[in-house]
């Protein structure tokens, strides 16, 4: 099997194929073209059939442009590597390119969803933000990366996590809608960390029990004590440095923290339905893409409002697990001691606090 | 229940004092600053003033951006504001990075 990313010309090109045998083909590219008017990239795969005849598949593929900020705060900055273009010598704009790629296949390959928006959205990032700009973020729009302030932080896009939570931040928006403060904010965090996680999983075809469940592992420097940003399998065991302080997360709902910073401890709290996510995958077992990961995608989808609670939320995940996989499933029973593990019920009424 | 917030520093007969804590962010590790100064209670104010503190404005789409918790306490009166990151520019920016260049931090 041959594959390659199709340019628009070349779309344009098998639109117009009349031949029978290319008469798939041909729908595809048309739909793919009147579905998108930016330039639009998709997965043209030949293969041979039992009676010899070739098979030409067009599949969903990304769209990657990487921008360069060049150390200012202007966005998007130049474009220094578009879809299919060849790495370079800069390693933040292929770390980013790739990164981008690693998040788009998890989720279409695993989920079947084509881009952010489940409609080919084209995926743009922009790296080198700001001097000394120890931050990644999400701007409703593209991703962007600063390079570090080289005393605590390095690059930041050197964690396939980093890259999958903050793309995951706007599939979020673009499904549940969660709101950024307190629990539905918490939630909004952990759902990217979660998928963030299972990017770089699926990239490494790690188990649960092989995976290391750390966000934003080596972007610390090595004068940090520290592993990695956060822990899902044991949140406030990510770092402890004399400058930085101990990770603060918690790890169940009896520890939630209450602050009026960070959108009420948004990055905090998620630390618990982190370690929920991890206690399900771990049970279940093997590739936790698959079924922890699918309960969890399903539950994005299932019509949550933008202020489901952390009990709300994990009731859902509940009823997703039963929706797929069956009522009195090991799926059901796995959902539901997850979030009993972080003292949460699934019935909808929360614990703790 | 745990309670966590930012250590302010410790009262002082200062004429002017400014508090300046960066949280969120990818990390979600907050930083602060602070001033306190009865020499320069000029300049300061004139930094203050010159913020929009009634019009902050929200940035509701962004996700792991720092937000600037502004706290400036002056001879008459004691401001205090939040500050999405993509905001902190202009008058906002001049005094955050007077407050990082002249004050203490941690």
């Amino acid at each position: 099997m041959t594959q390659g990313i199709v340019p628009p010309y070349l779309l344009t090109r098998i639109a117009e194929l009349e031949a029978p045998e290319f008469r798939d083909a041909a729908t595809a590219a048309k739909q793919t073209l009147i579905l998108d008017r930016p330039r639009r990239a998709a997965r043209l795969s030949f293969t041979l059939d039992a009676e010899q005849n070739l098979v030409a598949e067009l599949s969903a593929a990304p769209n990657r442009t990487i921008g360069n900020a060049k150390n200012t705060e202007t966005l998007p900055g130049a474009e220094v590597r578009a879809e299919g273009q060849a790495a370079g010598k800069d390693v933040a704009v292929d770390e980013a390119y790739d990164g981008l790629g690693a998040t788009f296949a998890l989720y279409s390959e695993v989920y079947g969803r084509d881009s952010i928006d489940g409609k080919g959205l084209p995926l743009d990032g922009t790296v080198h933000y700001g001097k000394l700009y120890d931050n990644a973020f999400w701007n409703g729009g593209r991703m962007v990366f600063g390079d570090g302030d080289e005393q605590v932080f390095g690059r930041f896009t050197a964690s396939y996590t980093v890259i999958g939570h903050e793309l995951t931040h706007g599939v979020t928006q673009y499904t549940a809608g969660l709101v950024y403060r307190d629990q539905p904010g918490a939630l909004n965090e952990s759902i990217s960390d979660v998928f963030g996680s299972l990017v770089e999983q699926y990239a490494k075809k790690q188990t649960a029990a092989t995976a290391t469940w750390l966000i934003g592992e080596g972007l610390f420097t090595k004068k940090v004590k520290g592993v990695a940003l956060r822990s899902m399998k044991a949140p406030g065991t990510a770092y402890d440095d004399p400058r930085l302080g101990k990770d603060p997360q918690p790890a169940d709902f009896a520890h939630y923290v209450h602050t009026t910073d960070d959108e009420g401890g948004v990055h905090l709290n998620s630390g618990i339905p982190n370690r929920a996510f991890y206690l399900v995958a771990h049970q279940l077992g093997g590739h936790a893409w698959e079924r922890a990961g699918r309960i969890w995608y399903d539950t994005l989808l299932s019509g949550l409002t933008p202020k489901t609670d952390f009990a709300g939320f994990a009731a859902a995940t509940v009823a997703a697990a039963a929706k797929r996989y069956g009522g009195s499933s090991a799926e059901v029973a796995a959902a539901r001691a997850g979030w009993s593990g972080v003292g949460v019920t699934t019935n909808g009424a929360a614990t703790g606090d | 229940m745990a309670q966590r917030q930012a250590t302010e520093p410790s009262p002082a007969a200062a004429a002017i004092r400014i508090l300046v804590v960066r949280s969120g962010g990818f990390a979600g590790i907050p930083q602060q600053w602070h001033v306190e100064s009865r020499d320069d209670v000029d300049d300061w104010t004139t930094l203050v003033t010159a913020c929009p503190w009634d019009q902050v404005g929200t940035d509701p789409a962004s996700r792991d951006r720092f937000i600037w918790r502004i706290e400036a306490r002056m001879p008459r009166t004691t401001r205090t504001a939040q500050v999405p990151d993509a905001l902190l520019v202009g008058p906002w920016r001049a005094l955050v990075d007077r407050v990082q260049d002249a004050g203490s931090h941690g």
